[in-house]
């Protein structure tokens, strides 16, 4: 009698435990070629008039198409407009439109659809897309493809304009009011992949769609799936469980270069992080006055040494920061060597000394002449370890120059009210940026105040400038003014630009071929481009996923077994 | 009486139900930071976009009717809108209930099984080879980080045998034919959380076991039972364990309702779409609503956990009643 419930327990436990087996690592030869793409950030909304987040731009360029798309080189091209003109006064578009366009329904793509868009984003002024339409004054369309966009002035970035064009006869039945919660559950839009199903804390599944008109995508079914931590990540796209992944950190990418399959990469994106000072001239500003005199934020600059810390903090990934624009962008300006602020304790002093704040007590910090001292809150993201570490690192060198830096940790919601309320003296945070420079050079500008400037900077020079390269359609001249731009605000230094950052991919070569980083230097995704995801291949002869050995199974299962009847066997024996 | 008894624990508990409910509300609005710039994270918005979305989450109202039409929704089953995902709280957290349900219950069932019965073989066996093994390991697995314990099992399980999925609730993607290969899929998956939360919980239960044990053994009826000759077996299931379960019972409830939300690690570590996940994007957005029905339901949880404890103590100790 006992031993045969013995048998039983010990069949009953190799049985549960084989059952796992093929699941995990079984042949996919039948399936179809999927795509797994490990991120650690949900989509917020999958309405392209909620979502605010990298991701979900991401998303809408597979989901949706513009009229125009840049291509592997970042230069603008024919996408669901065939070509366009420009009449002689520069305020007046005309974008012919492809005729073989069809929804993922299989409604037909008209000129209806893109004029029902833009006047929808214009009149609710919602979403990330919205701020590309600046400056356009009427959409029309005289017949099915063709649309004319009418602007107030030139509008220069009028190409680089990458606003996901929806399907009318879908929006057509929402309240406007209903707007801002219309969760948009199954996006309709014309892209190369169509949206299969989301599910929330776990991954979005996107199909390819067959009648794609640049062609089908070689992946079948493309899942990003979500990470609640990169470690596991990082074990995850080793085993191949999934194919490509990004947001590693410095170590996990050293192991991930390790493997023969895959390749990993510190890429350059387009963005930076910052030290922001509150420059705020106003009474209801809480900011130290003293940070209003530019000599302070200057000799705050020179007093970081940004190389060490990126290299000890961030492990060399990344390059150190000059100005607004990255390195590179087409209108990004580079200090001379006169202007240049790298690290030299010295100087940092020596301006100091020479504008008048000197150390009457001795304590080790410099005062003005009432006798205030040069000390100020700095303010960083609790979250984020590396700016914490890099904070610390700051307030130690900037000690030396005779000024004292009070840490403060605080949650992102918090410090974002902060912002808003002037409520501060500096802190760190980061941007990312565009391929046009208008979005960021719009953060500095008066008008920007209580909105999306956090720096509280104004500069009347700088605003007018703003306006100006708005309108100069030379890309030439524009980069001229947008250089001054970048000039002034080196040379007040509202912001002192840390790091041009590095986003640290890898993907499968052994399954996948076709992998192209865009720019040469820069990611495989999160590029501002689809490139990868329209032309990456399934490599056919790819090897199977190697199977969990049998062997092994069984030797856990019998393990496991033998140790119940153990147990069982003592169990008589205490009796 | 006895249904006296129970209606009397049920008022109390409905009663604290509503004082936590009061105190939740207020608790997230002295927090500091404006709601509103968190929903709109449109810098462009115009105030009149503004005036609408005051309206459409309720904060255009005074503190004290924004609080009363915070109750009368709650008792129509309405919990409010979440800030971040723009959808009704209930929908938002009925998604990663079942997540969290499966994966904790199931630990809890194991832990409890094989916790008790570790104590109590431990508390018998007291000095012997086995004792000190069940011991040390109870110290280990109640004493090592949540966190470390699931890395090491990942890098075991997953990357060492190849056993185990490292992540995830279902293979991303998969389209499942029958419901059986999904099952096997989601088991799969469900393995490594489990077995890490229930490494976890055991030590405690062992621990807490078989020191009552240990207690209840010293007692009087117990040497009377021997005396009496009834054989061993006996004795620890009629007369030992039902004394030793009393204090189970209250740590079991207080786990209850707590692990709901305190299995963020585990949940972390296997990117597991559970409650505790949702709890901490929803704290960092700021997502009041979403936060207070994830609290409510965490309060529930426990409350209800507590009353059943309450409950189950007149049954097995007929003491506690009077």
């Amino acid at each position: 009698m006992k031993t045969k419930r013995r048998i039983v327990i010990m069949l009953t436990i190799i049985m549960v435990l084989s059952m796992f087996q093929t699941s995990t690592f079984g042949s996919q030869t039948q399936e179809p070629d999927a795509m797994r793409i490990g991120v650690t950030v949900e989509i917020d909304s999958l309405s392209p008039l909620i979502s605010y987040s990298q991701i979900g731009y991401e998303v809408f360029m597979l989901l949706y198409d513009s009229l125009i798309t840049v291509d592997e080189n970042l230069e603008p091209v024919a996408n669901l407009a065939k070509n366009w003109t420009l009449n002689d006064d520069q305020t007046e578009w005309t974008f012919e439109l492809r005729d073989d366009v069809q929804w993922h329904d299989g409604e037909p793509f008209t000129s209806a659809d893109v004029v029902f868009t833009y006047n929808m984003l214009l009149d609710s002024d919602l979403g990330m897309y919205s701020g590309y339409l600046g400056g356009i004054v009427e959409v029309t369309a005289p017949d099915d493809h063709t649309v004319i966009v009418r602007t107030e002035k030139p509008k220069a970035n009028m190409l680089q304009n990458s606003c996901p064009i929806l399907p009318e006869h879908i929006w057509k039945d929402v309240n406007p009011d209903d707007y801002m919660t219309w969760p948009n559950d199954e996006p309709i839009g014309t892209g190369g992949f169509k949206f299969s199903e989301l599910r929330p804390g776990e991954y979005l599944k996107l199909v390819a769609n067959d009648d794609y008109f640049l062609g089908r995508p070689g992946i079948d079914e493309l899942i990003f799936v979500l990470y609640a931590n990169t470690d596991t990540m990082a074990q995850s796209i080793k085993l191949g469980e999934i194919d490509a992944a990004t947001n590693f950190s410095p170590s996990q990418l050293d192991s991930l270069q390790a493997e023969t399959d895959i390749e990993a990469i510190s890429a350059v994106v387009l963005g930076f992080t910052e030290l922001s000072f509150n420059a705020w001239d106003d009474p209801s500003s809480n900011a130290n006055p003293l940070l209003k005199d530019i000599v302070i934020r200057q000799a705050i600059e020179w007093s970081i040494d940004k190389q060490s810390i990126l290299d000890i903090v961030y492990s060399g990934q990344g390059s150190v920061g000059t100005s607004l624009i990255p390195p590179e962008g087409f209108y990004h300006y580079e200090p001379s060597a006169d202007e240049l602020r790298d690290f030299n304790i010295e100087k940092a002093n020596q301006i100091l000394e020479d504008a008048g704040y000197i150390d009457l007590d001795g304590d080790g910090i410099r005062q003005d002449s009432d006798g205030t001292p040069l000390e100020f809150t700095f303010t960083l993201r609790a979250d984020n370890t590396d700016e914490v570490k890099a904070g610390q690192m700051i307030a130690g060198s900037v000690a030396e120059a005779g000024i004292k830096l009070n840490i403060e940790t605080v949650d992102d919601g918090l410090l974002i009210d902060k912002i808003y309320s002037g409520d501060f003296d500096m802190f760190i945070w980061g941007w990312g940026t565009d391929l046009d420079p208008t979005t960021i050079l719009n953060v500095m500008t008066t008008s920007q105040i209580g909105n999306m400037s956090d720096s509280n900077y104004s500069n009347e020079r700088y605003d007018q400038l703003f306006i100006e390269q708005q309108t100069i359609m030379d890309p030439a001249e524009r980069q001229q003014v947008v250089w001054e731009m970048q000039q002034i605000l080196y040379e007040e230094a509202p912001y002192i630009i840390l790091f041009y950052d590095n986003s640290l991919q890898a993907v499968n070569t052994a399954k996948w071929s076709g992998w192209k980083r865009i720019p040469d230097e820069g990611g495989y995704f999160f590029n501002l481009t689809n490139y990868n995801y329209l032309n990456v291949q399934p490599v056919s002869d790819a090897a199977p996923v190697e199977s969990g050995s049998n062997t092994v199974l069984y030797v856990v299962a019998a393990v496991v077994a033998v140790a119940v009847v153990f147990m069982f066997n003592k169990k008589k024996k205490a009796k | 009486m006895k249904k006296q008894y129970v209606l009397k624990k049920v008022l109390q508990s409905l009663v604290t139900i509503f004082f936590v409910i009061v105190f939740n509300y207020f608790l997230f609005r002295i927090m500091p930071g404006n709601p509103l710039s968190m929903i709109m994270r449109n810098p462009r918005a115009s105030a009149e976009a503004i005036e609408r979305t005051k309206e459409l989450f309720g904060l255009g109202q005074p503190w004290y009717m924004q609080f009363f039409i915070y109750l009368g929704n709650l008792f129509e089953g309405d919990l409010g809108l979440s800030f971040i995902h723009k959808r009704p709280v209930i929908e938002v957290v009925w998604s990663r209930i079942m997540p969290t349900i499966i994966m904790v219950g199931l630990a809890q069932i194991l832990s409890i099984v094989v916790g008790i019965l570790m104590g109590v073989i431990s508390a018998w066996k007291r000095g012997t080879k086995v004792d000190v093994i069940a011991l040390s390991f109870s110290l280990i697995t109640y004493s090592v980080p949540t966190f470390w314990l699931g890395i090491i099992l990942i890098a075991i399980f997953s990357i060492g045998l190849r056993l185990f999925p490292t992540s995830g609730m279902l293979t991303p993607g998969r389209t499942f034919y029958n419901t059986l290969s999904m099952i096997r899929d989601y088991a799969s998956h469900l393995f490594l959380p489990v077995l890490t939360l229930s490494l976890v919980l055991i030590g405690e239960y062992a621990l807490t076991m078989r020191n009552t044990l240990l207690d209840v053994l010293t007692e009087d009826y117990m040497t009377t039972a021997k005396a009496k000759g009834f054989d061993d077996n006996y004795i620890i299931k009629k007369h030992a364990i039902p004394n030793a379960m009393l204090p189970m019972i209250t740590l079991i409830a207080i786990n209850m309702g707590l692990i709901i939300g305190g299995t963020i690690q585990v949940e972390t570590i296997f990117s597991w779409p559970g409650l505790g996940r949702l709890m901490y994007e929803a704290l960092n957005g700021r997502d009041y609503p979403l936060l207070q029905g994830i609290f409510l339901l965490i309060t529930i949880s426990v409350i209800l956990a507590n009353l059943i404890a309450d409950i189950t103590y007149s049954y097995l100790d007929p003491r506690v009643k009077s």
